[in-house]
């Protein structure tokens, strides 16, 4: 169960750059180039969440690398 | 009207490690910026770009009796024939006004009639813009180069280009007449009309709209091309809570609405940079979308802060 | 966007322009913004309710941005952490007495109280560096270092990734890795896994068990694919897989040997001057940890709103699963100024060798760990966070939040006199952060 759910994920993953006629033109990336449209709007923030979560949970990172780097798990 | 003599004088000083050259033309200061080793070859350079200047001012100032555009604008209906230059310049507006929809019309200087940007709270009525609406608009003109026609009582106003064309002329002066670093700035329209020997470019600032706000200054580094900046600074009415800048929407007869408060562009001429600055001004609320889809650098003021890309 | 300008103009435009001009056409413009520091600050407090945890941290990061697209960024975090963490043993009816983990005296817990040790005031100081830069037209590449400092422990790390645009930069592939190594000396000495919790020392033994020193490696990579779905959509989804070797037990966290029938701790006899009142064996972790994350994010705009969703799943071989949603709403209130609400869902399934205690009399198992945040619980997230823009044209915000941890504790887990005891260390914490950016 816990590792099919897991290939799933991948498969889906793998799909994604099927999708090779997706997407803008150029022209068409007025929105994409908004601050508040970046994928980590701000990585401090980002930064001190993932260090509470992985010091009072057992999972960590996704987003990129796993957080960590600190004794208290 | 001050004595024009008086005005037009050039000086020319040290500043920055460069020779810089002054003078007044358009109702702006210009300057011109040069790597030359004398005060003789700066004041030669400027002399230059002054006269070249002058003489752009002179022939298609509105207020001028005698020149091209006077004649235009008395001819009441009458055609009128005009030289090579003019001619280009009514062909450079023509596709302007084609590929902006309409947007950019030199035959809209007539709203000026009407609408007066001092700050105060005079908006027009409705009824005094329509009637004026009567003489605006390319499509009362008959143009078959070189002889021009339009309706009685219309106006042709070369303003929204003309700093920007005298500019990219004098910076073709300039690239002629030295192989040294130069820069002619006309008030903020300015070209770096060769890169700077002596440095990595030419350092020059983006200006916060108002003022009282120093800080939304932006330095560039600018080593060649043109910088061209359209902006409502002091000129806006303001009534109701409403500020109405005075970039003029010509199919309407009113302000854009939502008009940033100044646009910078950055492209290969001054005359380029001036029409997408211009063009980003009357798309209002959709300036940013506007210059993002023309994938041009800018930098948009809208009153909080200088946003770009 | 009105639909006059769908396209580009710029052709056009020069093409207008060289006309007007003759042919001197120029070459084509350079103009770049001045390079300069960017700061991105934040001033963070973390609480727990109940006398527990509280940390105040400083974060700066700033970036200086070279021509060409490249960037050096530098970060530092500065930590000061006290209070009580639960320390593994369960609460009884009776006070509890636990030697400290330094050896040097004990501290009490008061009847149907948790166990929390509070012999922690640590301080810590990291610092990130890296370098980013474009290859070619179409490559981006990251490199860069981290360490941190506390007392007890040491962490050093690399790190590197690449990435590569696709199909109009609609499409980006990126592949990175991470490798660490990090060192702890833990306080008191590194304690032999699932043995007693020994008496406390004579104040004049300088610290006894001094031990080795205890390392573990870390080994990280991250394969991602980002995609450009429409013009207000876009998507990101990442496979993460890390594998983690050395001393993974937590050398100051103990578990209670209970009674089988009673579920009560069991004392030790005859009860010591000095040292443990009940039998608390040291937690033992293995060695080895292999964990597979799965994440995918979609950010969609609407209007000048932005939703940000995201999910995660994980799964190591301590049989922890874990689901995490977080989902951002900014929503922009004036031309300058923003609210953003957040909520996160998080649950985990506990680890292999979780268990809140082990039975007296029983054989040992080779790995049990008491510590909560290997066990099985549900955690929520709730805030908001209030943005806006100040007159300098620089960004501050302030963000409060609740995160609230509870354990899922079936009632089959509990023996005797457990049941009806509060167990589990259901944790309250408040976040609060002030964050200013600025720079030129």
């Amino acid at each position: 169960m816990r590792y099919s759910f897991l290939i799933a994920g991948l498969l889906a993953l793998g799909g994604l750059p099927g999708c090779s006629s997706m997407g803008v033109e150029p022209w068409e990336r007025d929105v994409l180039a908004k601050e508040e449209m970046q994928l980590t709007t701000d990585p401090v923030e980002a930064a001190s969440d993932d260090h509470i979560y992985f010091s009072k949970e057992a999972s960590s990172g996704g987003r990129g690398f796993g957080g960590g780097g600190c004794g208290c798990n | 009207m001050a004595s024009r003599s008086s005005q037009r004088g050039i000086t020319v000083d040290q500043h920055d490690g460069y020779w810089r050259g002054k003078f007044l033309a358009m109702a702006s200061p210009c300057e011109v910026l040069c790597e030359t080793d004398n005060q003789g070859g700066a004041e030669r350079l400027t002399e230059l770009v002054a006269t070249e200047a002058w003489r752009i001012e002179d022939k298609f100032s509105r207020y001028l009796p005698g020149n091209i555009v006077n004649r235009i604008n008395e001819a009441n209906g009458r055609p009128i024939e005009v030289d090579a230059e003019t001619t280009q310049l009514i062909d450079f507006s023509l596709s302007l006004y084609e590929l902006s929809h309409g947007r950019f019309d030199i035959t809209s200087g007539v709203l000026r009639r009407v609408w007066t940007f001092d700050g105060s709270s005079n908006i027009p009525s409705k009824s005094s813009v329509k009637a004026v609406k009567r003489y605006l608009g390319w499509k009362r003109v008959r143009w078959n180069a070189p002889v021009l026609q339009m309706q009685p009582g219309m106006e042709l106003d070369f303003g929204g280009i003309g700093k920007e064309y005298a500019v990219d002329r004098a910076a073709n002066l300039l690239r002629n007449a030295t192989p040294l670093g130069c820069l002619v700035n006309f008030g903020g329209d300015l070209v770096a009309a060769r890169k700077p020997c002596r440095r990595d470019a030419w350092n020059v600032g983006v200006e916060a709209v108002d003022a009282s706000r120093p800080a939304g200054e932006k330095l560039l580094n600018l080593q060649v091309g043109a910088l061209a900046t359209s902006g409502d600074a002091r000129r806006f009415l303001f009534r109701d809570g409403i500020r109405y800048s005075h970039i003029l929407d010509p199919l309407t007869g009113w302000p854009v609405p939502d008009a940033p408060r100044s646009i910078t562009v950055a492209a290969d001429t001054c005359t380029q940079a001036g029409m997408l600055s211009t063009l980003a001004m009357l798309e209002g609320a959709q300036a940013e979308q506007f210059l993002e889809a023309q994938a041009v650098r800018y930098w948009c003021n809208r009153g909080n802060a200088v946003a770009g890309n | 966007m009105s639909n006059r300008y769908k396209r580009s103009i710029t052709g056009t435009l020069a093409a207008a322009t060289c006309t007007l001009l003759g042919s001197n056409m120029p070459e084509p413009v350079q103009a770049q913004e001045e390079p300069g520091w960017d700061f991105n600050t934040a001033l963070l407090y973390y609480g727990e309710d109940d006398d527990r945890v509280q940390d105040l941290s400083l974060n700066v990061l700033t970036r200086r941005t070279f021509v060409d697209d490249r960037f050096l960024t530098f970060g530092v975090t500065l930590d000061a952490l006290t209070g009580a963490s639960p320390n593994g043993a369960l609460p009884q009816s009776v006070p509890q007495t636990f030697t400290k983990p330094s050896g040097k005296g004990t501290y009490t817990t008061a009847p149907d109280q948790l166990p929390l040790d509070d012999t922690f005031k640590d301080a810590r100081v990291a610092v990130t560096a890296n370098w980013q830069q474009p290859l070619g037209r179409l490559f981006q590449v990251n490199a860069g270092v981290s360490a941190s400092k506390e007392y007890d422990y040491l962490h050093l790390g690399l790190n590197a990734k690449i990435s590569r645009d696709f199909n109009k930069r609609n499409t980006t592939l990126s592949a990175g890795f991470a490798i660490a190594q990090d060192e702890s000396d833990p306080i008191g000495g590194t304690p032999t896994g699932l043995t007693a919790m020994l008496n406390a020392v004579e104040d004049d033994d300088e610290g006894r068990r001094k031990g080795p020193l205890e390392t573990k490696d870390i080994f990280d990579i991250v394969f991602g694919v980002t995609q450009v779905i429409s013009r207000n959509l876009l998507m990101q989804v990442n496979y993460s897989y890390s594998d983690t070797s050395g001393y993974l037990t937590d050398p100051y966290k103990t578990i209670s040997v209970v009674d089988g029938a009673t579920g009560d701790a069991v004392p030790v006899i005859p009860t010591p001057g000095d040292g443990p009142s009940h039998l608390n064996l040291f937690e033992h972790r293995p060695d080895n940890r292999v964990k597979h994350s799965l994440y995918t994010q979609a950010k969609y705009h609407m209007n000048g709103k932005v939703l940000d969703l995201s999910y995660r799943y994980m799964t190591d071989d301590w049989e922890i699963d874990s689901h995490t949603v977080d989902l951002r709403f900014r929503w922009p209130i004036s031309d300058r100024s923003y609210l953003e609400p957040h909520l996160r869902f998080y649950t985990q399934t506990a680890a292999e060798f979780y268990s809140l205690y082990l039975i007296d009399g029983e054989p040992l198992p080779e790995y049990a760990s008491a510590d909560f945040r290997l066990g099985d619980f549900d955690a929520t997230t709730a805030g908001l966070k209030f943005g806006w823009k100040t007159g300098g044209g620089n960004d501050m915000s302030v963000r409060v939040e609740l995160y609230k941890q509870s354990g899922n504790i079936s009632s089959g887990q509990l023996i005797g006199d457990q049941v009806g005891r509060d167990n589990y260390p259901d944790l309250n914490a408040i976040i609060v952060q002030y964050g200013y950016r600025f720079g030129k």
